[in-house]
């Protein structure tokens, strides 16, 4: 026992060098130089130790092992790795040269493949990046976070981005780790600049944005933000009123009210702000201006709410330490504001994943990147979709063509060559071809998809070659392509006995199970995109035609600033024999609406709140299920509410009596309205939206800011036209506001076509790839068979004959791909469909039928391709051929 | 002199060799020579110095004993060879005659 511990201790006190350079000094040093050396380093180790620290003696170790490695003491290492593998290797990029161009079709359609994969596999690539890179250029995105609230307001926690008014400055003078506060408070107004007005959004925010976000300015300095007359633009609005000029030191008038006005002066243009961004601005000006745009616009209410409270802390740890204080302002809040509006607590979302959290998040300045992140899982589906086909292709065109091999594989195997040297040989010459694919992929990608799937999404990846983690993703393609095309045909091939090969009595390649399966698969998947490209383009047109659940094609409506603006409009376009209704109202379908807390027994439910009058109905054409509109007398229904069906459906399960709504009772801020009538659901957003509860209240007319108008069938441009004009007459200096109801949603339908274009172009690649692979494995098969064909056509064989003995191993394989593969598609693109849109068409059998029938169609012209070549050919060319 | 090439380093490696003897092995060597030219010096340029040397017919070398703080490793002493001290005699002598040719104006000034 005690010998045990002494030696112990002494193995402990005992130091050894540090143990990685010792390996490298064993490696590469020669062998019968390592013992001298190795014990000569250990002792000048020993000494030094006893000298220096541990640490500095390792140092110094490792220092002397790295000069120690040079030529007179160092192993030859070309003599270990054996430098003759170099001619080897030599000899099969020349052979997968040689066979590439000897084979143009096979070489084609197995580089084509690979290579349109690839170039998918980088749209992949760059829309993730966009998607990852959103807000990650602010340096300061991990210590600047928003201020969120959560509040219960109809049974669920509901995130929000707004926050009380005076909290941004409340937590600057408390907290020490606050280091700075800026609130963004967004306004539309009218802008003038010499002749020119528009309606425009600004915001006012703090001096201290430009110290928080990274947003560079081209011209002027971020820091005049703080001067109260200043005004900050985007280069975006800087082009649109002053053109390319610099326009510093230029002024801007902003109309906030009719009569209330104030000029800027330009100080600053921020440079192009990077595509993916969660929120930027176009006119920044300084917070106080509030109290000139808005006379009434309390600082220290806390009833009312700013858009945005960001703040920065010194630390990422230091954000739980204010979070953990943050009770004392939930206090604060609830007792100024009703309890409807109650919050449960205060949340701070970090600015660095602020885009992925503000899906969830109501009434927030920022944009969401979720549909995005759904994209890029399609994407990466169809990126392994295309993979799998082209690599499939090239591993049945690998086997046939083996065979053409097999006399060079039976040579090389018999001068010395182990199976394992033609497993890496076959890989070698793969590695060789993907690289080929490689290059024309990155083309295709960058030059033909990229550009044709930015186009078609209006918006630029910035997508760029001067990024390491691409070329590590390319060369990850390159070996992961490689090795995955290429180690099944390796191992096939390599297998063979050399006395065989060379007897030839190895049966090869054309009755490979392998070969049919993949095939089939290949079939498959063709037949699943082909289904996803039919639907899709079925979806959009349906979308298109999908009713609104409202009549949006004879309303038309114009924003006002006030009711005078609404007496006027209103009284001159009644006299237009043209329209035949006029409608007034506070909010409008698809461009405004507030939410209310509707107030039940044991309950609360948040609605989704419009303030009309009793003309919107007929004007607009919302089709009433039961009860009445409102009466149509001035002040008449004050205490009425009408509501969408939705929400009755929803409160009939939640409470009894619902079933019968007309005449219950809820209570809306403390007032009691009674339901006189409900309206049939309809679409007030687009319709990646889903429908949400709705209640009408009669709107004050002095809350008027929407004119709505119904027109005679076939007078809708007609009027528009007036109406414009109309107003220009009023108002000059007051841009028009308003569009046809069918144009609220502009770029909706060319979304919703964008959607079948993409997925028509996927499947167009698919089906090509699909086909070629088909048409080149039959080319081998037939080609192999020449002599039989025409031996078989000497005979007397028609082309009857000949078709079906050329397609005879095929047709199980395409019945059996078509059997499997249309019940796939259907009940995949059905949950597909499902998971991409909140509304979708009623999915039938008619679009996998067609897909299917498309996909014969394709099949059977490659088909007979090859039967007529065959047919077409002479007898007496094919047997003289030797 | 033709095939006797030797390096002013090596040089100095073979006359400590000489001069240590029997305790001629790489740590005695590049400390001996350490401290002669005050200066640090690298194990891998003794060394080098060493196996070119015994290439060249300098040197010639045997395993010594092994210690414990070698690791258990064999020490490698050498020793010069008659034609090493052929050479650095031969070397010797040119300097000397050469020093001897200067005038004794160019040694004032040097």
């Amino acid at each position: 026992m005690k010998s045990l511990l002494t030696n112990n201790s002494e193995l402990s006190t005992m130091c050894h060098p540090p143990q990685w350079p010792v390996k490298i000094l064993r490696f590469f040093v020669k062998k019968e130089y390592l013992e001298e050396i190795e014990g000569d380093m250990e002792e000048i180790f020993q000494d030094n130790v006893a000298r220096f620290s541990i640490h500095k003696a390792k140092r110094i170790y490792t220092w002397e092992m790295v000069k120690l490695l040079r030529p007179s003491l160092v192993k030859n290492l070309s003599a270990i790795q054996h430098i003759n593998q170099y001619a080897m290797f030599n000899n099969y990029f020349k052979i997968s040269i040689r066979g590439l161009m000897k084979n143009p079709l096979n070489s084609f359609i197995n580089i084509f493949g690979l290579s349109a994969a690839i170039g998918i596999c980088i749209l992949l690539y760059a829309f993730a990046q966009y998607t990852f890179r959103t807000d990650q250029f602010h340096e300061n995105k991990n210590v600047v976070y928003l201020a969120t609230f959560f509040a219960n307001r109809d049974g669920t926690e509901q995130q929000y981005g707004i926050t009380p008014r005076p909290l941004g400055e409340m937590l600057k003078e408390d907290f020490a780790q606050v280091k700075k506060m800026c609130r963004i408070q967004n306004r539309n107004v009218v802008v003038k600049q010499e002749a020119n007005v528009f309606h425009e959004r600004i915001s006012y925010t703090d001096a201290a944005f430009f110290e928080m976000f990274t947003f560079p300015l081209k011209w002027g300095t971020s820091g005049s933000l703080q001067d109260i007359n200043s005004i900050i633009l985007s280069e975006e609005m800087s082009i649109k009123y002053f053109g390319d000029e610099n326009p510093i030191g230029q002024n801007i008038q902003l109309n906030f009210e009719k009569e209330r006005t104030k000029v800027f002066k330009v100080t600053g243009v921020a440079k192009k702000f990077p595509e993916s961004r969660s929120f930027d601005f176009k006119f920044l000006l300084h917070f106080d201006n509030l109290k000139i745009a808005e006379p009434d616009y309390d600082f220290q209410d806390w009833t009312e709410p700013v858009n945005a409270t960001f703040i920065q802390v010194g630390q990422p740890s230091d954000i739980v330490a204010i979070a953990a204080r943050m009770e004392k302002y939930k206090t604060i809040q609830n007792r100024a504001i009703k309890n409807d509006w109650a919050i449960s607590s205060f949340v701070f979302e970090p600015l660095v994943t602020l885009h992925q959290h503000a899906e969830n998040m109501k009434e927030d300045i920022t944009g969401s990147s979720a549909s995005d992140y759904k994209s890029i899982i399609f994407l990466s589906v169809i990126s392994l979709f295309m993979m799998t086909l082209a690599c499939f292709n090239y591993i049945n065109i690998a086997i046939v063509s083996a065979a053409k091999r097999l006399k060079e594989i039976g040579v090389r195997k018999s001068i010395g060559a182990s199976r394992k040297t033609v497993i890496v040989q076959f890989l070698s010459e793969n590695i060789v071809i993907t690289f080929f694919a490689l290059i024309m992929g990155v083309l295709l990608g960058r030059f033909v998809i990229i550009p044709w799937f930015e186009q078609m999404n209006y918006f630029s990846t910035e997508f760029t070659f001067n990024d390491r983690t691409l070329w590590m993703y390319l060369l990850a393609i390159l070996l992961f392509t490689a090795i995955a095309s290429g180690i099944y045909p390796a191992f096939y091939i390599s297998r063979f006995q050399v006395v065989n090969i060379l007897k030839g009595s190895v049966q090869f390649g054309k009755k490979n199970p392998i070969t049919k399966l993949f095939l089939t698969f290949q079939l498959i998947l063709a037949c699943i995109l082909m289904t996803s490209a039919v639907m899709f383009t079925q979806n959009s047109a349906y979308m298109v035609k999908r009713p609104w659940g409202y009549n949006k094609a004879e309303a038309i409506y114009a924003a006002v600033p006030d009711q005078l603006a609404y007496d006027q409009l209103g009284a001159v376009m009644a006299q237009d024999p043209n329209v035949i209704s006029i409608s007034g109202s506070k909010h409008h379908i698809a461009k405004s609406n507030t939410t209310a807390v509707v107030h039940l027994p044991e309950r609360e439910y948040e609605v989704d709140q419009l303030s009309v009058d009793a003309h919107y109905f007929e004007t607009l054409g919302i089709e009433l299920a039961a009860g009445r509109i409102f009466n149509k007398q001035e002040n008449g229904d004050k205490q009425a509410i009408i509501v969408n069906e939705f929400l009755v459906k929803n409160l009939s399960q939640l409470l009894p009596g619902w079933e019968q709504p007309i005449g219950q009772q809820v209570e809306i801020d403390s007032i009691r309205f009674e339901v006189v009538g409900v309206v049939k659901d309809f679409h007030s957003s687009n319709f990646f939206k889903p429908i949400r509860p709705l209640i009408f209240k009669v709107a004050n007319k002095e809350d008027y800011r929407y004119l709505s108008l119904k027109a005679a069938e076939g007078t809708e441009i007609k009027t528009y036209k007036a109406l414009q004009a109309e107003w220009a007459k009023l108002y000059p200096q007051i841009p028009f506001q308003g569009s046809l109801q069918e144009d609220v949603w502009g770029d909706y339908y060319s979304q919703m076509s964008t959607h079948g274009k993409f997925w028509r172009g996927i499947a167009l690649i698919a089906v090509l790839l699909a086909s070629l692979g088909l048409y080149g494995l039959m080319t081998l098969n037939v080609t192999g068979r020449v002599k039989e064909f025409s031996i078989r056509k000497v005979m007397g064989a028609n082309t009857k004959n000949i078709a079906l003995n050329v397609t005879k191993q095929y047709w199980i394989l395409f019945i059996a791909a078509l059997v499997i593969g249309a019940p796939i598609s259907f009940v995949l693109l059905k949950f597909v469909l499902e998971f991409a849109y909140e509304y979708h068409m009623p999915i039938d059998y008619s679009g996998t039928i067609i897909a299917v029938a498309l996909l014969i169609v394709v099949v059977l012209t490659t088909v007979s391709l090859q039967i007529r070549k065959v047919s077409k050919s002479n007898p007496v060319e094919g047997l003289k051929m030797e | 002199m033709k095939k006797t090439k030797l390096g002013e380093f090596e040089e100095l490696v073979l006359l400590t060799v000489a001069a240590l003897q029997q305790d001629a092995y790489g740590v005695e060597i590049k400390r001996e020579l350490e401290e002669r030219l005050k200066d640090k010096l690298s194990v891998g340029s003794i060394q080098s110095a060493l196996k070119r040397m015994e290439e060249k017919g300098f040197l010639t070398s045997m395993f010594g004993d092994a210690t414990k703080k070698r690791g258990g490793k064999r020490k490698r002493i050498y020793s010069t060879t008659s034609h090493a001290h052929k050479v650095l005699a031969e070397m010797k002598d040119i300097r000397a005659g050469l020093w001897e040719s200067m005038p004794k104006l160019a040694l004032q000034f040097s």
